[in-house]
């Protein structure tokens, strides 16, 4: 469904993310994991162009998109319509939520549909308090998001996000920024939308989760993709690949 | 005349002799009223008040003496000079002795009307005036509230498009922005009214001293408001942006539903320091011929030399900047009712 081949970004002589290519299916679950700074983060953004390659192919439905050549050979991103098209089709959760914070939580879900997809307000409102239920926020519907504990907030935006209908999710280490003991009540939203099918791309540090989530699993370090495989490859004492084992020694 | 003729001839030149005698006297005694007049006179633009007094007061009353007109003229002088001498008694004695004989003389009158004003206190005669040129001043405030308030709603608006397109990609609108502001805040407030109302028609552009307040005040404000707002925008999260393109926005899109609106709160008290300057600054467009608050002041200041004038315009400006002060407060704290604190 969606794949990129071969993408580099730089940052002057760092290469946040070097030569990765990726293919995720219909219905996937793919989780990254890796240590920070690996470019984990940045390949979420470029999929969602929220960051620019600098070369490479991202392919929606087998079709190039998003970038065309300028004068100088250089990839530049397509007009903002185009990219914003693409974008209203990936949903996106932050590891700090990044909800609109002068918008009740139904507005927060409500504001994509209405301001992007111009759709009128009577249905989006139906749709909207439709997620809320699900994500189990519906008695917080008129509450700002201030007013909201961290795994509330980070419920309501993946709310935010599946109200634009994506094809897609991107998940950038969604339970990082919340206290331990509101870590669960965010993962089982996650994996209840998993159970539904959704397509999922996971950037996490909570092994627990990615072992029992994952359709697969992709280590990444100093932007490349060092090893990709089953859960049960990775997070198995077979596991031979040594910057691995050490990462998962450290962390487990 | 009569007496003369009953007696003897003799008797007649010897009495007729004495009499002439006593007439000489009484002349020598009672000099020319019309010179004494001029005597005094003569010191008095000596300036030797106390000589020209002792000669005007010589000049006899008209009773004793038909000349009416040097009568008053002496005892008008004398009036003066004991006013300068704060010797009220004396003056309205004098005052009234003149109109015993002409009571419709103006002058007298309002010598009279002057020793009493001089004689009232002083903080009654500021209170008077205080109460007599509240009416002109009310006007004139209304005036001055009139610019702020036009300032207050054209120079944000204004402000807010200079401060998206300084921040915008676009270089020349960037730097033509830069520009305006660099030109707007980096000069008076002053010179820029100067400007406008005395320097425009020199180029053609002919304004009437409202339109060059406004324009001036307009344009002076917004470019402050720009970088004020400027700096609002900046000061919001990246992650909003972020956020906002996220869900498929366009830049303008997220300026206008999610970047800017989350600017408000936090400029409320910058701007509304700008708008309290503003109120004050109004008091400038008094050298460009317009009749606002200030300029009423000072005229009637000029007018009565109470300093209460100007405690009074103080008082009115007072009120209106804490009016505004407290508005601006409920304003701010109405705009934060998401945040949680």
């Amino acid at each position: 469904m969606i794949e990129i081949q071969d993408v580099v970004k730089r940052y002057r002589e760092l290469a946040a993310v070097d030569h990765v290519s990726l293919k995720i299916d219909k219905g996937e679950k793919i989780v990254i994991i890796g240590p920070s700074g690996s470019g984990k983060t940045t390949l979420l953004k470029m999929i969602n162009f929220l960051e620019t390659m600098d070369s490479g192919k991202i392919l929606l439905q087998g079709k190039e998109v998003g970038y065309h050549k300028d004068r100088n050979n250089r990839l530049v991103l397509d007009k903002q319509e185009v990219i914003c098209r693409f974008r209203s089709e990936i949903g996106m959760v932050f590891q700090h939520f990044h909800l609109f914070p002068h918008m009740t939580a139904l507005q927060n879900v409500m504001e994509g549909p209405i301001t992007v997809k111009k759709e009128s307000r009577k249905k989006v409102q139906a749709i909207a308090l439709d997620l809320l239920k699900k994500v189990d926020l519906l008695d917080k519907k008129d509450a700002y998001p201030a007013f909201l504990s961290g795994g509330q907030k980070q419920r309501l935006a993946i709310a935010r996000a599946l109200a634009m209908r994506p094809m897609i999710m991107l998940f950038d280490e969604p339970t990082s920024a919340l206290d331990p003991e509101l870590v669960g009540e965010v993962f089982n939203t996650i994996k209840d939308l998993a159970s539904e099918g959704m397509t999922m791309l996971i950037v996490t540090h909570q092994m627990g989760f990615a072992r029992e989530i994952a359709d697969r699993v992709i280590f990444m370090d100093n932007g490349k993709f060092i090893f990709e495989g089953l859960p049960s490859d990775v997070f198995s004492d077979k596991m031979d690949n040594p910057r691995v084992k050490n990462f998962l020694a450290k962390v487990l | 005349m009569e007496i003369k003729s009953h007696v003897s001839v003799r008797c007649c030149t010897l009495t007729l002799f004495l009499l002439l005698l006593v007439c000489n006297g009484i002349n020598a005694q009672q000099a020319d009223p019309y010179e004494t007049l001029a005597e005094g006179t003569r010191y008095l633009q000596e300036g030797d008040l106390d000589a020209a007094l002792e000669f005007f007061q010589k000049v006899p009353a008209p009773g004793e003496n038909e000349e009416g007109g040097v009568f008053v003229r002496s005892r008008m002088e004398a009036a003066k000079i004991y006013f300068s001498y704060q010797d009220f008694n004396n003056s309205s004695r004098m005052c009234k002795e003149i109109l015993a004989v002409l009571p419709d003389n103006l002058e007298a009158k309002n010598m009279l009307s002057h020793i009493e004003t001089s004689l009232t206190p002083r903080w009654l005669r500021f209170l008077t005036d205080m109460k007599k040129y509240m009416p002109t001043l009310l006007k004139a405030s209304s005036m001055t509230l009139l610019l702020v308030i036009i300032t207050m709603l054209a120079s944000p608006v204004i402000g807010l498009f200079i401060a998206l397109a300084r921040i915008s990609r676009s270089r020349s609108l960037s730097s033509i922005c830069w520009f305006y502001i660099w030109i707007f805040r980096g000069t008076p407030l002053l010179l820029q009214l100067f400007f406008i109302y005395y320097g425009l028609p020199q180029l053609g552009l002919t304004l009437n001293p409202f339109s060059a307040a406004i324009l001036g005040l307009v344009l002076n404000y917004s470019a402050y408001l720009a970088e004020i707002i400027r700096g609002g925008i900046e000061s919001i999260d990246s992650g909003q942006m972020e956020a906002a393109k996220a869900i498929g926005m366009t830049y303008w899109q997220a300026m206008r539903r999610v970047i800017v609106p989350q600017t408000y709160k936090r400029l409320m008290p910058p701007i509304g320091n700008e708008f309290i300057a503003l109120i004050k600054d109004t008091a400038l467009v008094s050298t460009i011929a317009m009749v606002e608050l200030m300029r009423a002041a000072d005229q009637i200041f000029n007018v009565t030399f109470n300093i209460f004038i100007l405690i009074q315009a103080a008082i009115i400006y007072l009120i209106m900047t804490s009016f505004f002060t407290i508005a601006f407060r409920r304003l701010e704290d109405r705009l934060g009712v998401y945040e949680n604190r």
